[in-house]
């Protein structure tokens, strides 16, 4: 065993607690309440300043994750939704067009009634009024058809538009996904990415279907009641002008602050929700720990939390309905007012007054509505920076002409640090013999999984090189380079897919059927896969045909068989065996790997002892390389290791 | 006010009697007036401030058409101020009402929100490892996360459903007192109105349905694609699974289409019968006034309330339809609530004795006090099965009965199936009911434990399993939870562990922070986090199975001997096939078919037990190549590794698959007004 010369636990002292959850997680200042009014009020502000510096705080520790993955900025997003628009101008125009004419049509009808109004008010004899009543009621019901049909339209369009859109940038997205690089997608949390397709797709849908075609019809509506409004008396639409500015004020300071409560608010949720989901997986070891009261504590304390996140929030709606009340029914009083006032002079007259309520009053749903959309498509604009952020990730490879001579893998020189400054491998040259079976084994932390990461290709070192038939792997194009080494985890995530779909991955252009069947007889899953009822099209993932752990392993298998690579790089990574499944898929494994270059991370001495060449790696060096035999002879640390596994 | 505090479900047995502040879980009705009655303090506020929101448009027509008639009309301006300053007031009353209604909707919308969280998590406490046998975790998460907010929405609607009806009642008086007539027409309309669009509703919400179903099916394909996308960057695949999702992308466009033509056509009915319904009133409203019945005031007034009177029996329809949501909800949350501990209250518990032989009937296994006995079996489940019982665990393996049962069922098939689910539910209740209250099997002291109170058995026996899981949070409070060890304890705790690569790799030592479940350790490092908790809880009886699974030779030489030497003196039961840990074990007892056969010292068993040699030193045989290793099984953690912020997919290891309900969790609650 290699003596460790500093303590790695050498801040422990400092570090360590007496009294750990000294401080309360939300604090008391947000929780009391007292005095009168007045004291009152002076304290819900000091508190909504608190939760307002919160929810800042939260907001800014969330713009930089750690080890996230990039976002992209605003700009892009109006590029991008412009890109998208540029191909479907026309039909985003036949919806602008079909949403006013719609609107223009509603906004016909008080006009109209307010003509009849008029008429009856201005002492037009009896029978003439009520002979012009039934013509202008007509009139007025053929405009409401047209209305209805015009609605119709504008709305499919809407819907159509809408989901055309979605549809295209959420493939784009799974396509810049499935483009991440290789190095990426072995480090990134996926944990991110999830949330990335999941909830930011989500809520981009929810901006792009529903809010985008909303925002069209909603500000083509306002724009036109309030020109109908001047049309029909320039006077009595001032109040409803007035009141669109007031809203716009109120509407954007709420706009300021709000995204940061709501982002702030949903992560109270996920914080809920994984507390949660810990202690529902972890029922048992809070049974047998006792932690049931330590884990209540802490969903209260998350509740609590959140219930702060949620007065924010709360805070800013009201601020701002109080104003949106007023802006949506004070005009009425406003045009009463004014409408008295020019009546009695002789400018309007009551048809228009009339009509100046009824255009007020249908003012109120498309203004109401063009709030909510904003409110939506900030959010969703924040969502796609951070879907469009997945592109921004930058390229690890850059893939040359030069093409591999030979099998001979190669490694020169490898240092690699995942943080700066602190090297897991010194300097390790290995070369592979084409055909042999080297284990590598050493203690953790030692650097054997980066060094597999190197030797397959998926990090580039930070000096020296992987070469491969005499290229760096590092200038090798992707698809070149499976067929050349690959990288075997214990991961054998079956896609939902038929069960070509799930082997021919590697050579997914060009291997055929008869090829998949071979495969899968070579790893003996051909009996099996054959009595399905859809043979190589059944469908097999989540959701569809089960298949055994063992199932899903041949599967993985048949994949490198398909692949075909000549070195294969097995992390071994221990798992606890189930011998039968171990047992069963031995003859298969023998299969894949006969004729091939393999290096395994061995965990388990027998696998090493049965290797051709063994190495030892220690702190990031290879300590020891050899047979069994020689090492034994050597009688190094393999070897205290051996007998201490023997004895 | 919120957040609410919960008391419920206090007692670890099982009782029959429903406790204060215990829900009622008899049916999903009675459950959900439970929730409503609990709560009723909010709701009546809610809905007296609700009737005065509604006051503008109660009284506001009122008064415009009294400012029309008697102001305008008559160029009476102080009149015209006097009607428009009481309107004005209206509004602002409004206005006030409107802050205060929301503040008491979102108030009840989370107390019944977090109450129902908190009713989970006190429920899942409660039930310990018992709960997940009967109802699947993700289900028992969806309660927490999206039926809880059905259950907001509920509350919220009720109140505003009762101001809603005051407020027709009151507009009511109010026309038909104006013009019998036009009243009649404006009552009658409204319903018509929101009632005419019900024909579209139904294949509009067909509609939905699929495009929802569609939509969630591509959530999964995407969710798929990152689970795998290890294997796609590596292996391949690209083109297949992106064009599969794009040909699902286009499934769900077509679907999102039509149900957008259905929703075109359910605007376009309103925008035609409420169309219609001005015409009509203005058409009746003028040949009124000709005849000298109605003033010009009142006419406008119509206008208002036929716009108006939309609102609350809209209101009405949607507490409706919150109300059926919210027994559905209740339903599955009954499935978690409604659950109750298997164990009885042991009368006159036996004391626990110390340093007492540990005995396993079923299997014969024993485990003599101070001792380190090894469990060996070629089967793991096997030892894992006796560890299981020797801490008075019930069998964790079995497959709990879900209630979801998918969209292909609905109406009464949905309903059987549930039924049936729920009947089995309760079957396997009664099962682990009865073999709680026999004598378990397992003897200390030649004492069964059942004799024993179980939190006392649960305190001094530690069954440490391999499905432990790392809790977030800082190490300190991972290690030390209870915070009731010293510092010099938890190091050594480490130590024995060998983790100290795990504490060296986090930035800020034991007040470094580790993410949900240990995400971004490597499975060894997870699995000898595990262990130091385990040591430093310091048990008198541990048991530990497969303790170095997840980690290489090395660490395992190194661990055993720590263990070994920490734990001396006191009794320790480990199940491992490792000779790396056997070598270290006062007594090894070999197990076959579940039962003890062989017993002795590693090394006398080595040279005299052909069958154990046959389980223990498969390295000495003729090997299996080196990638035999390839497989794994559902409950098996990832390799070790170096302290490399390496972030694994948890979606496919190490639990299984994760069913996409629990990664998929909106937590962008907004409370509407």
């Amino acid at each position: 065993m290699s003596i460790q010369l500093d303590d790695p636990m050498a801040s422990s002292a400092t570090t360590w607690l007496d009294r750990p959850d000294a401080a309360p997680r939300v604090p008391a200042l947000l929780t009391e309440r007292r005095g009168g009014a007045a004291e009152r009020f002076v304290a819900w502000r000091a508190r909504h300043a608190l939760r307002a510096q919160r929810a800042r705080d939260f907001y800014a520790g969330s713009r930089n994750p750690e080890r996230g993955l990039p976002v992209a900025a605003n700009r892009s997003v109006i590029d991008f939704l412009s890109r998208l628009m540029a191909t479907r101008r026309r039909v985003f125009v036949g919806l602008v067009v079909a949403n006013i004419a719609a609107a223009v049509a509603g906004l016909v009808v008080p006009r109209l009634l307010g003509d009849l109004v008029n008429r009856a008010a201005s002492g037009v004899s009896r029978g003439d009024l009520a002979g012009s009543l039934n013509a202008i009621a007509l009139a007025v019901g053929g405009v409401v058809l047209v209305q209805t049909v015009l609605t119709f339209a504008a709305r499919w369009m809407s819907a159509v538009f809408g989901q055309d859109l979605l549809a295209e940038a959420r493939e784009y997205i799974v396509r810049t996904v499935l483009r991440l690089p290789l190095s990426r997608v072995e480090q990134a949390s996926s944990g991110d990415l999830v949330t990335r397709v999941t909830r930011d797709v989500s809520t981009m849908s929810g901006a792009v279907r529903w809010a985008l075609p909303q925002l069209v019809i909603a500000s083509t509506l306002t724009v036109l009641t309030l020109a109908a409004m001047i049309f029909n008396a320039w006077l009595l639409a001032i109040p409803s002008l007035l009141s669109l500015v007031v809203l716009f004020f109120s509407v954007r300071h709420y706009l300021a602050s709000a995204p940061m409560g709501y982002i702030t608010e949903g992560g109270t949720y996920s914080t809920i929700n994984s507390t949660l989901t810990e202690t529902v997986e972890g029922a048992r070891t809070l049974e047998s720990l006792g932690l049931q009261e330590l884990r209540l504590a802490q969903t209260e304390g998350d509740i609590a939390v959140s219930a702060q996140a949620e007065r924010y929030t709360m805070s800013l709606r009201n601020l701002m309905f109080l104003v949106m009340d007023f802006a949506y029914n004070g005009p009425l009083v406003l045009i009463l007012l004014l409408g008295g006032w020019g009546y009695a002079k002789g400018w309007v007259s009551l048809g228009q007054i009339t009509a100046a309520t009824i255009y007020t009053q249908q003012l109120v749903e498309p203004m109401d509505r063009l709030v909510q959309t904003l409110d939506r498509l900030q959010v969703g604009m924040a969502s796609t920076t951070r879907l469009l952020g997945i592109a921004d990730v930058p390229a690890d490879r850059t893939e040359g002409d030069a093409r591999p001579h030979g099998t001979d893998v190669v490694g020169r020189d490898l240092r690699f640090a995942y943080r700066e400054g602190h090297d897991v491998l010194h300097g390790v040259d290995l070369v592979l013999r084409p055909g042999e079976r080297l284990a590598i084994v050493g203690p953790s932390g030692s650097g054997k999984s980066t060094l597999s990461r190197l030797i397959s290709g998926i990090n580039r070192p930070r000096t020296g090189l992987v070469s491969v038939g005499g290229v760096d792997v590092m200038d090798l194009p992707l698809d070149l380079l499976r067929t050349e080494v690959a990288l075997v985890t214990q991961e054998h995530h079956v896609f939902v897919g038929s069960i070509r779909d799930n082997i021919v991955l590697a050579r997914e252009n060009t291997a055929t059927d008869d090829e998949v069947r071979q495969a899968l007889a070579a790893v003996d899953a051909l009996d099996w896969v054959q009595r399905l009822p859809a043979g190589l099209d059944t469908l097999i993932g989540s959701g569809n045909q089960a298949l055994t752990p063992a199932q899903a392993q041949q599967v993985a298998l048949a994949r490198l068989v398909i692949a075909d690579p000549h070195t294969l790089v097995l992390d071994e990574a221990t798992s606890l065996i189930d011998p039968r499944t171990a047992r069963h898929l031995e003859g298969a494994m023998a299969t894949l790997l006969t004729g091939r270059t393999v290096v395994a991370i061995a965990h388990r001495l027998h696998t090493a002892h049965d290797a051709d060449r063994i190495a030892v790696v220690v702190d990031g060096r290879i300590a020891e390389l050899g047979s069994h035999d020689e090492l034994m002879v050597r009688d190094g640390e393999y070897a205290a290791l051996w007998r201490a596994w023997t004895s | 006010m919120f957040p609410p505090s919960v008391g419920a479900f206090r007692s670890r047995t099982r009782s029959s009697a429903i406790l204060t502040g215990d829900p009622d879980t008899r049916t999903p009705t009675r459950f959900l007036l439970w929730l409503l009655r609990d709560q009723s303090r909010i709701l009546a506020i809610n809905a007296g401030v609700g009737l005065l929101w509604f006051l503008p448009g109660t009284v506001g027509p009122f008064f415009m058409g009294k400012a029309i008639d008697r102001g305008i009309l008559q160029h009476d301006m102080g009149a015209t101020l006097t009607w428009a300053a009481l309107l004005f007031a209206a509004i602002t009353v409004g206005v006030f009402a409107g802050i205060g209604m929301h503040t008491a909707a979102v108030s009840g919308w989370l107390v019944a929100l977090y109450k129902t969280m908190l009713l989970v998590a006190r429920k899942v406490a409660q039930m310990g490892h018992v709960l997940p046998r009967r109802t699947p975790t993700g289900e028992i998460l969806s309660v927490a996360s999206s039926d809880s907010d059905t259950f907001g929405a509920l509350t919220e609607v009720v109140a505003r459903a009762v101001a809603a009806a005051c407020a027709f009642l009151v507009v009511a008086a109010i026309v038909v007192s104006a013009s019998p007539l036009l009243g009649l027409v404006t009552l009658v309309a409204a319903p018509l109105l929101v009632g005419a669009a019900s024909p579209l509703l139904r294949p509009l919400q067909r509609a939905q349905a699929v495009e929802r179903t569609r939509s969630s099916e591509l959530t999964g394909r995407a969710t798929d694609i990152v689970a795998g996308l290890r294997i796609l960057r590596g292996i391949g695949g690209e083109r297949t699974f992106g064009d599969n999702y794009a040909a699902q992308s286009r499934r769900t466009r077509e679907a999102g289409v039509r149900a957008g033509v259905w929703q075109a056509g359910v605007d376009a009915v309103g925008t035609l019968l409420s169309g219609l319904l001005l015409v009509v009133l203005t058409w009746l409203g003028t040949r009124e006034m000709l005849a000298g019945r109605l003033s010009l005031g009142q006419l406008v007034s119509f206008f208002g309330y036929a716009v108006f009177m939309v609102w609350p029996i809209q209101t009405i329809f949607e507490l409706a339809q919150k109300w059926i949501q919210a027994l559905v909800a209740a339903g599955k949350t009954l499935a978690v609530l409604g659950q109750q501990p298997p164990w009885s209250s042991v009368e006159h518990p036996e004391p626990l004795p110390a340093d007492a032989e540990i005995v396993d009937e079923a299997s014969g296994f024993r485990a003599r006090p101070g001792e380190l006995t090894v469990i060996v079996s070629a089967v793991p489940d096997e030892s894992a099965a006796i560890a299981d019982r020797l801490g008075r665990y019930l069998a964790t393996a079995v497959e709990p009965m879900s209630s979801d049962v998918g969209d292909e069922l609905s109406g009464r098939a949905a309903r059987r199936v549930r039924q049936e689910r729920a009947r089995r539910r309760a079957e396997r209740a009664r099962a682990d009911e009865a073999l709680a209250a026999r004598p378990w099997g397992v003897t200390i002291g030649g004492i069964d434990v059942s004799r024993f109170d179980l939190s006392e058995l649960r305190s001094r026996v530690l069954v440490s399993d391999t499905s432990s899981l790392v809790f977030a949070g800082t190490l300190q409070r991972l290690l030390d939870p209870h915070g009731r060890r010293t510092r010099a304890q938890a190091e050594q705790a480490i130590r024995v562990a060998n983790a100290e690569d795990v504490y060296d790799a986090l930035p800020g030592g034991w007040q470094g922070v580790l993410d949900e479940r240990g995400r971004g350790l490597s499975g060894g490092q997870r699995q000898r986090l595990v262990l130091a908790r385990a040591v430093l809880s310091d048990p008198e009886v541990l048991v530990l199975v497969e303790p170095t699974s997840a980690v290489d030779a090395h660490t395992e030489v190194r661990i055993a001997e720590r263990l070994a030497a920490h734990r001396r003196g006191r009794t320790t039961i480990v199940t491992t096939v490792s000779p790396l840990v056997l070598h270290h074990a006062d007594t090894v007892v070999l197990i076959r078919d579940g039962v003890a056969v062989a017993r002795g010292r590693h090394h006398d068993l080595l040279a005299s037990n052909d069958d154990y040699r046959a389980v223990v030193a498969r390295g000495m045989d003729p090997v299996p190549p080196p990638g035999h290793r390839l497989d794994a099984t559902s409950r098996r953690p990832d390799g070790d590794d170096e302290p490399v912020p390496l972030d694994e997919p948890l979606l496919v290891a190490p639990y299984g698959p994760v069913p996409m309900a629990d990664r998929v969790r909106d937590d962008h609650w907004e409370v509407s007004e």
